[in-house]
């Protein structure tokens, strides 16, 4: 019968051709929408590698360009908010907190593998406790490090995998492109400071010591606060803080406000495309509908010969079943031809797992659809009476 | 073969009730070429689709080799169809997307125990009975009205069925044509002893048969043997 039915679709295919290609563009929307969603909702289960719960950030924006005033202000109020009962702990950072909008990169060259490009972090030795960052191999910065001859960094897992492959990174010394020499006194498993739905990308930390940089202003703060820390708090510290810097302008922002807002830089073109691709599934299946409504109703001598020549009801009905799912099935092979390319190619340096759960995915939704279309027409078919049929010819 | 007991079929509408067989009462035996004749809208294809199961009678009994049908689901209903009787239509109801052989072959697609390759060999065999092996790979859209009534019959004898309905089935052709078909038929029930009932206007291809009935307005009239064939 599976036979018979290919043969028949094939025979039709001038009549078919139509509903084929708009499985075939049906599907590769939808594949096409569900490879970004799969992409984000994997990111989303991996693990950030630290914690924003708990977690402000304070930016200060000076008035006056006397950055040695500035500068005398800053250490001061680095102590003032440590001393802060409310306070876990304080780390000065660059101006790329996680979750900002901002970004910092370097190049970083060992051996023959030059230029493998990287996020940094400039941060302080407390910036391990602010995140509660897990460093699973060699160590945070430390007071040690005062005494070093090179410039300590910790990096990321992706990094280390980058740049030493399966060599032990732990030790060895790394080029910026500014020809500072970095040493790799640590790694972190996980670091995705950018967003929630980001991949894990290179990325690295380098020490803050304020004392070595006395004319350098950094004025971004990040700061853990105490649970039960809320509102009044804020207010007292920034009064506190606005005692000192006089005249800066400060901003206090929770991590966890700056993530929802990250996150919506992902999910509303993701829930526009999800619209969007809802609409044409709609308007596919209202497609399906119509076009097997009409094949039915123009077929109704066949599906009377069909009877009489001993096809039960439910025979009839599992052939238009069939012969939809036959016309869904040349659609998806044609489809599926062109969505492997994506994992076979490498493109956009995407996992090939997440285009082969989409092609899957993508795959059954559309097998689904076209069943559910078929069902009510096809029910129709079965329904339809053998000798009103074969009389109306 | 076949036998109607006390037949009755009334189609209702909400305002109108049109009585189409009444009283009917019919015994086909095995082997035997009828021919019914009657006026326009008589009953006779009612009839005919009554004998061929694919309609029930408001009343009455239908017996197929002595069996009583009342009972019977549709799956039971499409399994006799497919095994016992074959149908011949005056428009052919061939599907013009597949070929003569596929047209030939389709009964058998309900015989899920049959192998492609036999249903093959048998279609090929009833395509030379009715001479038309060299078309096989044709569509009916390439054949003349005669041959492609030849292909529905080939089609209702590739199952083997001891019954052969034939609504009109010359009833497009011209007389050269329609006399092939008849001969055709003629042949099946002499040479295979396939009981046929056929449905006709034509007084000449009536008398062609071993016994004619006739119906007016939804009722049996006549019945009259018209020879007896020498079988052999």
């Amino acid at each position: 019968m599976i036979r018979h039915l290919f043969k028949l679709i094939w025979n039709r295919k001038k009549s078919n051709f139509l509903l084929i290609a708009e499985i075939f563009f049906c599907f590769l929307v939808l594949f096409g929408v569900l490879s970004l969603v799969m992409y984000n909702i994997r990111n989303y289960t991996k693990p950030l590698g630290f914690k924003h719960d708990n977690v402000w950030l304070l930016t200060m924006r000076p008035s006056t360009d006397s950055t040695a005033q500035n500068r005398q202000s800053l250490e001061q109020v680095l102590q003032r908010v440590r001393a802060f009962p409310e306070v876990s702990q304080a780390s000065l950072i660059s101006s790329n907190a996680p979750f900002a909008f901002s970004q910092m990169n370097n190049s970083f060259s060992y051996g023959k593998v030059k230029d493998i490009d990287a996020d940094i972090y400039e941060v302080q030795d407390e910036y391990k406790d602010v995140m509660q960052l897990q460093v699973s191999q060699g160590r945070w910065f430390s007071a040690q490090d005062n005494a070093s001859n090179y410039e300590p960094i910790v990096i990321n897992r992706a990094f280390q995998q980058k740049l030493f492959g399966q060599e032990d990174a732990i030790g060895k010394l790394i080029q910026g492109v500014d020809s500072t020499t970095f040493q790799v006194v640590g790694i972190t498993d996980y670091f995705r400071a950018g967003s929630e739905y980001a991949a894990e990308e290179p990325a690295s930390f380098t020490r803050i010591n304020i004392q070595k940089r006395p004319d350098y202003f950094w004025n971004e703060l990040l700061i853990r606060v105490k649970p039960g820390a809320g509102v009044d708090f804020e207010e007292r510290m920034v009064k506190e803080i606005s005692g000192i810097g006089k005249d800066w302008t400060l901003e206090v922002a929770t991590l966890e406000k700056m993530r929802q807002n990250k996150a919506k830089l992902t999910l509303v073109p993701m829930i526009a495309l999800g619209l969007v691709c809802g609409f044409l599934i709609f308007n596919v299946a209202l497609g399906l509908f119509g076009v097997l409504w009409y094949n039915i109703n123009s077929r109704r001598s066949e599906i009377g010969l069909r009877r009489a020549l001993g096809a039960a009801s439910g025979q009839i009905y599992r052939q238009f079943i069939g012969e939809v799912l036959v016309m869904a099935t040349l659609g998806l092979i044609l489809g599926v031809v062109f969505a492997v390319q994506l994992p076979l190619l490498q493109v956009f340096q995407v996992e090939s797992a997440v285009y082969n759960i989409a092609i899957i995915s993508a795959v059954v939704i559309i097998y689904l659809l076209t069943v559910v279309c078929a069902f009510y027409p096809s029910r129709q078919a079965a329904a339809i009476h053998p000798a009103v049929a074969l009389h109306e010819e | 073969m076949i036998t109607l007991k006390n037949i009755e079929k009334v189609y209702q509408t909400k305002t109108i009730e049109t009585v189409a067989l009444h009283n009917v009462n019919l015994v086909v035996p095995k082997g035997e070429f009828v021919s019914i004749m009657g006026p326009s809208g008589c009953g006779k294809s009612t009839l005919l689709n009554i004998m061929g199961l694919l309609d029930a009678p408001t009343n009455g009994v239908v017996e197929i080799a002595g069996t009583p049908i009342q009972k019977y689901k549709d799956g039971e209903l499409a399994k006799i169809r497919n095994h016992k009787i074959g149908f011949v239509f005056q428009s052919y109801h061939l599907i013009n997307d597949l070929s003569v052989l596929d047209n030939v072959e389709l009964p058998l697609l309900y015989r899920s125990s049959m192998s492609a390759a036999e249903r093959r060999t048998r279609a090929l065999t009833a395509l030379e009975k009715v001479g038309l092996s060299a078309r096989t790979k044709h569509f009916p859209s390439q054949l003349s009205g005669g041959q492609r009534q030849r292909v529905a019959i080939a089609r209702a004898l590739i199952g083997q069925p001891e019954i052969i309905l034939a609504d009109e089935p010359t009833g497009n052709l011209d007389s050269v044509m329609g006399e092939e078909i008849m001969n055709i038929l003629l042949t099946l029930n002499r040479e295979d002893g396939t009981t046929i009932v056929m449905v006709t206007h034509d007084e000449n291809m009536a008398n062609k048969t071993e016994r004619l009935i006739r119906f007016f307005d939804g009722q049996q009239v006549a019945d009259s043997r018209v020879f007896d064939f020498q079988k052999v």
